[in-house]
């Protein structure tokens, strides 16, 4: 197969995937379950998108509260993940000091910790900033970390025969050798970001697009809850094409980034 | 006539082991290199060749005796930069295209902006890659890296250039190209060479003076001037005088093989 035969079978591979499951998923609800309390076809799901957005605007004031948590918590997360990862990195004393908290915190389920930041930060903005930070965070910090860590041997060899000083090491090879690692860290971050948001806005929330889903889910108003989720499928996928377009940009030398 | 642009003084270096003898890389090293001269080192896998150039370079301390440049303790003179290195791997960063990576050693000497450019387009000329200043390495074969590696290392006006078996990776046509181009380079920088290769026909073709190492822990063990003329080309490895020095090296290596403990160590 020639390249151009390759890319091809790829587009059609994808859309076909698209489409068959859409198909599937109608099929299912019309003719298997039969049931709109419990499985919607995609169409009706899309006409309630449609009214959300077009007819009534209901779904605006919901997705903005989310984005908004969303941006906050995620940026917060990279300004503290990227700095103290390298840091880390840096000095085995920092990276001793922090393990073990670090260790804890990452592998402890998030959610159990909802309660908890919603008790000291109120049921405001705060907590659920808290808590799609606290999900954003690790990966970004890991990543970066292990980007530092793990830079070829080479280039500081490099660095050392043309006396390079300490700033230009960090500035000229180690930086530039770990933006790879810290762009998979945040494309990480954005899934479990969306996810801290989910859960954020389960707990004592009265807008957002969680607190849609959860009452949706309690009014068993099974389209506005797809419609729901569908949002938030399509946020991820923006945050991902944002972040390979940022990719792309700040890594032209990989040639071939790899595919979405 | 000036001194020695480089002087090795009982070299030597071990690296301590916990509970053990020190292991011995190589020992009582004394070599004299004098100013435009071409030097290559051979010698037996594992000898101490390369942690040699390393330590000439002050990328690892030696353990003992003395390295001298124009006269003064190496030491004494190491941040003025006075070495070009020239990998074995090109070491080029790949985020940084072909100008930009043989920016970064003038980079390393506080030399910035136009001039600098300047003289980095000039040596890439100079290595052959007008045209190619704005491309990165993954776009380059992997004689054009090295190409790049030399032009990095000579941008930097060292006094002496330390190649670590630059041409190793590279297949055997390439290989004889970047030979010829080498000689070209070496004959309009008049650069001060030390050339560490497993390659005895490619010292011999390079080189002023060949050095042999004995097996480790490494030390001289033979010189051979090889006073065939320059120009020299590709045709010569068919001289008689060539064919002579390159069996008689080959036949100290030989020996030191045997001594190590047979071809089977290799």
């Amino acid at each position: 197969m020639t390249e151009e035969q390759r890319n091809l079978v790829s587009i059609l591979l994808r859309v076909g995937s698209v489409l068959t499951g859409l198909l599937g998923w109608h099929y299912l609800a019309v003719a298997v379950i039969k049931d709109p309390g419990i499985l919607v076809s995609p169409v009706e799901v899309v006409s309630k998108a449609y009214e959300m957005m077009v007819t009534t605007g209901e779904l605006y004031p919901h997705l903005f509260a989310s984005s908004i948590i969303f941006f906050y918590g995620f940026v917060l997360a990279v300004l503290v993940g990227v700095p103290l990862g390298f840091v880390m990195a840096l000095s085995p004393l920092v990276r001793d000091y922090v393990n073990p908290w670090m260790t804890t915190l990452y592998t402890a389920p998030r959610i159990a910790f909802a309660p908890i930041l919603l008790l000291w930060f109120g049921i405001g903005a705060g907590s659920k900033v808290a808590i799609v930070f606290l999900g954003c965070v690790f990966p970004v910090l890991i990543n970066s970390y292990y980007g530092m860590r793990v830079v070829n041997r080479e280039y500081v060899e490099l660095a050392r025969s043309y006396r390079l000083d300490r700033w230009a090491l960090f500035g000229k090879i180690l930086l530039p050798a770990s933006v790879p690692f810290i762009l998979a860290g945040v494309r990480l971050a954005i899934g479990r970001g969306l996810t801290g948001v989910a859960i954020a806005e389960w707990f004592g929330a009265t807008e957002g697009l969680g607190y849609l889903i959860f009452f949706a889910g309690q009014t068993l108003n099974v389209p506005t809850l797809f419609v729901g989720v569908a949002v938030f499928a399509a946020l991820g996928i923006i945050g991902f094409e944002i972040v390979r377009r940022v990719e792309k940009f700040a890594t032209p030398w990989r040639g071939q980034t790899q595919g979405s | 006539m000036a001194g020695p642009v480089l002087e090795l003084r009982n070299l030597n270096k071990e690296i301590p082991r916990p509970g053990k003898e020190p292991f011995q890389i190589f020992n009582n090293l004394n070599l004299s290199v004098r100013e435009g001269e071409f030097v290559s080192i051979v010698g037996p896998s594992g000898c101490g060749k390369t942690t040699m150039l390393r330590v000439v370079n002050g990328l690892m301390p030696h353990s003992g005796g003395e390295i001298l440049l124009d006269g003064k303790a190496a030491d004494q003179v190491s941040d003025q930069l006075l070495m070009g290195f020239v990998f074995q791997g090109a070491s080029l960063l790949p985020w940084r295209t072909s100008l930009k990576n043989v920016l970064l050693g003038l980079e390393g000497r506080g030399n910035n902006g136009q001039e600098a450019e300047q003289i980095a387009k000039k040596f890439l000329d100079l290595v052959g890659l007008n045209g190619f200043e704005n491309h990165y390495p993954h776009e380059l074969s992997g004689g054009m890296q090295q190409r790049v590696n030399l032009a990095r290392a000579l941008a930097v006006n060292p006094r002496i250039l330390l190649m670590d078996e630059p041409f190793a990776a590279l297949d055997a046509q390439t290989r004889s190209f970047m030979q010829l181009e080498l000689l070209r380079i070496w004959a309009e920088t008049k650069k001060t060479v030390i050339f560490v290769t497993h390659m005895i026909a490619e010292a011999v073709l390079l080189s002023d003076r060949v050095i042999v190492f004995s097996h480790r822990p490494g030390t001289i063990k033979s010189e051979f001037d090889i006073p065939l003329p320059r120009p020299r080309d590709m045709d010569i490895r068919s001289d008689p005088q060539f064919l002579h020095l390159e069996n008689q090296i080959w036949k100290q290596i030989e020996q030191e093989v045997k001594a190590a403990g047979g071809f089977a160590q290799l």
